[in-house]
């Protein structure tokens, strides 16, 4: 028994001079290694009566499990001095950068896509139709005769291919396709049909391409209350603004009558225009009741329907709304202008989630 | 159209101010463009006299002038030629704002002398271009006075803006009509007395197309002296921007203006006998005020005398009939021209005048008379005259257009619900007769309205007057829905598609539809695709590919120093200039670094791989199940011939191609880098019936998988796909994966060898592989790729 005191006093001795991971291992192999003290005492307990050999194995097995502890413990300690002088030595640079690249989509795409998911979600469907038009399409049809004054406020590029004697046209605005439309179904009808226009103009407010977003409305109860409902939640909406203070001002398009332009008030505040509230008026889009006769040239009976229509120019409404200043830079196509006014991919506008 | 408010007050009493009057034309659908307040920029500029000048001690051309303002006696700099002691100027003093460049007068020292203010010319005004001088007022007019009181601009300026179907409102007088209506005042109906004439007129005029021109009233005028304008009639004139020319012509441009009658005087000495309005011969010319020489063809009207066209019935008067200060006799003409063969002729001789403007939107048949006796009267009160009878050649249709409305479908067609009676006054305050007929109306519409056809346009003069704000906002969205889809599948694809790119880092552009004929030759044939009126050169056709366009956007962005693109645009290209004739295209453009030389890493510059796995990616996006890809090496002449091939879907549809741009290609754009490119015809995705939303079966193994390596010595044209599917054939079930992971050349294998790597993964799904079924697939693997490449496994 007293073999043990001194047996513990020497363990507590070996004990106190490990101080690496090695050190800890000859200790462990010292007591514990098959040839080690506490294993050599244990192989002797065979020789021990039954009594002794329980009381020296009971002693034995007590230090055995010190030694466990005090190993365990101790690698501990070491593995987390060896790992804190590890992670010392680990320590990066972290205001070093990596190249990302971020594609972007264009200004005009992600405002097509708010308009289309504000008018989807009031039951619009998209409607498109050629960029080249018949002459009928874009303007006789729309009570736009050959010599109708309103033709020679467009600008119209022709090219050399004909249809029923008269030259084939650049569409001059979005209009065609509701004559198309209307056409092919008949009422009730609800569409837009965003796209490509074309006139021959280019100066600091013109391009010679641009893009419109035409409304049409045809059923037996549409009236000019319900184009300027319509017309309210669209601007609130597309400018997300609960407060938009709107101005209808009589106008005239020969495919519609009566005709209106709408305006929306704003404020300047230094560059930036804050839009819905002010004294000063945007024009922003042209509208009204379409005109029996563009609904008698598509053979829909204007005694029974009747609709409204509305155009406007998606560039302008851009410029508006992500404060873009000059027209002719959604064409530069100068890479420096699309990462900075251009749209995430993800960036998909969404009624539930936000449009912008 | 430019109009003062004085003068509007000439034909409207009214209590509303300027801006009042600026609110109401813009409410009634006259637009108000421009709206200036000239009483307040001409507030400060006083009228004073010159009383001394001498010369500039230290300059030769300026003058030391002492001018008079009426308080005190200022000294002035001036440089103006014409300045002269006595002279009665315009005088802004020190803190005034010069119009014309909006510039603070501020007291300066002018070569060593104090000037005290300046005098001022037309153009420093702003009110003409004349800039060579200041002005000389009359010398009645009192020092001290205010400029603008004794100028007649006291007053505000309106421009307005007019529909193409308000030809009543091209004249002073017709704006006042039509704020009267708008309940902004009373319109004074302005009378003229009738000059009686003492003689028959010499000219004799005949009218051969009476379509062409249904009446022409003429005067014949002799002894009249064609002075300078009285002072009135030329500061009316200056301010809505005409240039005051003679007396004459002055009066033709004020009833014009005032009245929307276009007139024309001839200097009837240069008249040959007389006036035939008739159709123009071909080969006839004319020189026309403008002082351009016109050739005329058969169908334009013109007005001639026994020799030779005198003018352009309703657009232009000619040059040798023109009224100059010797003119004596004259021939007063005021016709009524059809309306579309003057647009039509104007079209083609392109010619825009006043009188074109407004003959070709409808004139008032009742404002021929009307327009010859204003004419007489002021004739005869400025240039004197003796006056002959008026004749009216032709006749003159005063009939005037009636239909009925209803009442009940007007509200419906406005969303309102206006009484009848309502209804009514305003159509009267519009000089509509009304005669009720029960529910309905019968309209009778004046002639000065020639825009008015139908109940439409009854609905929009009644919303029109009563105010657009009137017009409640109604819910539009309904119960029942009416479309059963929003978007289809092809527009789906393509908002898919574009967002799908831009998320692999390509910046999508838009280009113009056009393009440069001379960057196209790669591109097919070009010649259906030409715009007769380009609006450039570099932009006369029809783009018959994205690919042009997006290239010079490169170049472009080249010269800004950019020289690693990712850029896509996705949409139309034309195969002919026929409607219909063009479909969407998407096109991504990869070239220069992919990734750059970095504490990371080496450079990295795009290839051809980049962009194959874009566009393998992107169909695999839009096309998730039941497809099969396969590429085949047709391509288009734009791509290098061994570097490009064709994505082919399911064996038959052609879907696009991937590839390096043609080396030419890129040489003639100047592009410094290779560029790689894919082109993907989207419109081509074949929609299936249903959509396939369920996957196939995944068979997910828990057995262990084997992965062997094996290379082999191959010819040079041997490909990655003809190993993989060699490789695969041996067995489909038990080989999951075949993948190349090395290639090299080296002269030791033997002359046009290669060494190809690949790794093979093996695994069953319902058992762990033996070591001899593993040994057996392998040996079967090299025996299958040694054969079929005729190569060697290299051990």
């Amino acid at each position: 028994m007293q073999n043990y005191k001194d047996l513990e006093k020497n363990i507590e001795k070996d004990f106190s001079s490990v101080s690496s991971l090695e050190t800890l291992q000859e200790f462990r192999l010292s007591y514990l290694g098959k040839k080690g003290k506490i294993s050599l005492l244990m192989k002797e307990l065979s020789s021990l009566d039954a009594d002794q050999r329980k009381e020296n194995a009971e002693q034995l097995n007590i230090l055995k499990g010190k030694i466990l502890e005090l190993i365990d413990t101790k690698d501990n300690e070491l593995q987390e001095l060896i790992l804190n002088e590890k992670l010392e030595t680990e320590k990066i640079d972290l205001t070093l950068n990596v190249e990302s690249k971020q594609g972007t989509i264009h200004p005009i795409t992600q405002v097509i896509d708010e308009v289309i998911e504000i008018f989807g979600d009031l039951d619009f469907f998209v409607a498109e139709g050629p960029e080249v038009e018949t002459d009928y399409n874009n303007f006789t049809a729309l009570n736009t005769s050959e010599n109708h004054p309103a033709r020679q406020m467009h600008d119209t590029f022709y090219v050399k291919t004909e249809t029923d004697g008269m030259p084939n046209v650049l569409r001059t605005h979005t209009s065609p396709v509701q004559i198309r439309s209307m056409l092919e179904q008949q009422p009730p009808i609800r569409l837009i049909a965003p796209g490509k226009t074309f006139r021959c103009d280019n100066d600091q407010t013109h391009t010679p391409m641009f893009h419109q977003v035409e409304g049409l409305v045809i059923d037996e109860e549409s009236n000019m209350s319900h184009l300027k409902g319509c017309l309210e939640i669209f601007l609130k909406s597309f400018f997300e603004t609960s407060e938009l203070k709107m101005r209808f001002r009589p106008s005239h398009f020969p495919f519609t009558e009566p005709s209106a332009e709408v305006d929306i008030a704003y404020t300047r505040k230094g560059n930036q225009l804050i839009i819905g509230d002010g004294k000063e008026w945007l024009e922003v889009l042209g509208c009204g009741m379409v005109h029996p006769n563009v609904l008698r040239n598509v053979d829909i009976n204007p005694d029974q329907f009747q609709g409204y229509a509305f155009g406007m120019g998606i560039e302008r409404l851009a410029m508006l709304k992500y404060g873009i200043s000059d027209l002719r830079t959604f064409f530069d196509n100068d890479l420096r202008w699309n990462k900075h006014y251009g749209f995430q991919p993800l960036n998909t506008p969404s009624i539930l989630r936000d449009l912008s | 159209m430019k109009f003062s408010f004085s003068w509007l007050k000439e034909h409207l009493d009214t209590h509303l101010n300027a801006i009042e009057i600026s609110e109401k034309l813009t409410s009634i659908g006259l637009e108000v463009e421009s709206f200036n307040d000239a009483s307040l920029a001409f507030r400060d500029f006083i009228v004073a006299e010159v009383i001394e000048e001498k010369k500039h001690p230290n300059a030769d051309k300026l003058k030391l002038c002492l001018v008079d303002t009426g308080k005190e006696k200022v000294d002035v700099v001036c440089g103006a030629p014409n300045v002269e002691k006595g002279m009665k100027v315009v005088y802004a003093p020190p803190g005034s704002i010069i119009p014309v460049n909006q510039m603070k007068l501020k007291v300066s020292k002018i070569r060593g002398v104090e000037s005290q203010g300046m005098m001022c010319s037309e153009y420093e005004l702003g009110i003409s271009d004349e800039h060579d001088g200041i002005i000389r007022l009359d010398d009645s007019v009192k020092v001290g006075s205010s400029y603008a009181e004794i100028s007649g601009m006291n007053d505000t300026f309106f421009e307005i803006g007019i529909t193409p179907n308000r030809q009543d409102c091209l004249g002073v007088n017709g704006i006042s009509r039509d704020l009267s209506a708008s309940k902004s005042g009373n319109y004074l109906r302005k009378e003229f007395s009738k000059i009686d004439g003492s003689f028959d007129s010499p000219v004799d005029v005949k009218i051969e197309d009476q379509v062409m021109c249904p009446a022409f009233a003429s005067r014949y005028i002799k002894n009249v002296k064609n002075c300078e304008s009285p002072d009135w009639l030329k500061s009316k004139l200056k301010s809505i921007g005409l240039r005051p020319i003679s007396a004459l012509v002055d009066i033709t441009n004020y009833v014009m203006y005032d009245q929307n009658r276009p007139l024309h005087v001839y200097d009837a000495d240069k008249i040959n006998k007389n006036i035939i309005v008739r159709s123009a011969k071909d080969k006839e010319t004319l020189k026309a005020l403008d002082e351009k020489e016109y050739a005329l063809s058969k169908g334009m009207c013109v007005i001639a005398d026994d020799m030779s066209p005198l003018g352009l019935g309703g657009i232009m008067g000619g040059e040798s009939t023109g009224c100059s200060e010797n003119t004596t006799n004259v021939l007063l003409e005021s016709a009524l021209f059809d309306p579309i063969n003057t647009a039509k002729t104007g079209r083609k001789l392109s010619i825009l005048s006043d009188a074109r403007y407004r003959f070709e939107r409808g004139i008032d048949p009742l404002s021929v008379i009307r327009g010859i006796d204003q004419a007489s009267q002021l004739i005869s009160e400025i240039c004197g005259g003796e006056f002959s009878h008026t004749v009216v050649s032709g006749s003159i249709d005063d009939t005037k257009k009636s239909f009925e409305i209803s009442v009940n479908k007007i509200n419906k067609r406005l969303g309102l619900s206006i009484e009848k009676s309502e209804v009514i006054e305003i159509l009267s305050s519009l000089g509509i007769e009304c005669k009720e007929a029960g529910e309905k109306i019968n309209c009778v519409i004046p002639t000065w309205r020639q825009d008015i056809d139908c109940e439409a346009d009854i609905s929009e003069e009644i919303i029109r007057i009563k105010g657009y704000d009137f017009i409640p906002q109604s819910n539009i969205r309904s119960s029942k829905k009416i479309n059963e889809s929003i978007l289809n599948y092809r527009q789906k694809n393509l908002s898919k598609a574009k967002r799908y790119i831009a998320s692999l880092g390509y910046n999508e552009l838009v280009t113009y539809s056009f393009a440069n004929s001379k960057d196209c030759n790669f591109f097919g044939n070009i010649d259906n695709l030409r715009i007769v009126n380009p609006i450039s050169e570099d932009q006369d056709i029809l783009r018959p590919s994205l690919i042009p366009n997006l290239l010079n956007a490169i170049k472009k962005n080249q010269s800004r120093d950019i020289e690693n693109f990712e850029i896509f645009e996705a949409g139309s290209q034309y195969t002919s200039s026929t409607p219909g004739d063009q479909f969407n295209s998407v096109i991504g453009l990869k070239s220069g670094i992919n990734k750059k030389k970095s504490w990371r890493h080496a450079e990295q510059q795009y290839d051809v791989y980049d962009i194959k796995n874009d566009i393998v990616n992107l169909i695999d996006y839009l096309i998730p199940n039941q497809k099969k890809i396969t590429l085949d090496d047709e391509s288009p002449e734009w791509m290098h011939p061994g570097r490009s091939a064709s994505i082919i879907l399911n064996k038959k549809i052609r879907l696009g191609y991937f590839g390096e741009l043609h080396p030419r290609v890129i040489k003639s754009f100047k592009i410094k880098n290779k560029v790689n490119a894919f082109e993907l015809f989207i419109d081509q995705m074949p929609e299936s019936a249903r959509k396939l939303n369920s996957k196939v079966d995944i068979n997910l193994s828990e057995f262990q998988s084997v992965k062997r390596d094996f290379a082999f010595v191959v010819d040079q044209h041997i490909r990655a796909l003809d190993l993989e599917e060699s490789a695969k054939k041996v067995d489909k079930d038990l080989i999951r994966d075949v993948e190349i992971f090395d290639i090299f050349e080296d002269e030791s294998l033997g002359p046009n060898k290669k060494s190809m790597a690949i790794k093979v993964t093996i695994q069953a799904s319902d058992r762990t592989l033996k070591d001899n079924e593993i040994q057996d697939i392998c040996s079967k693997i090299v025996k299958s790729i040694e054969k079929s490449t005729s190569g060697s496994v290299r051990s």
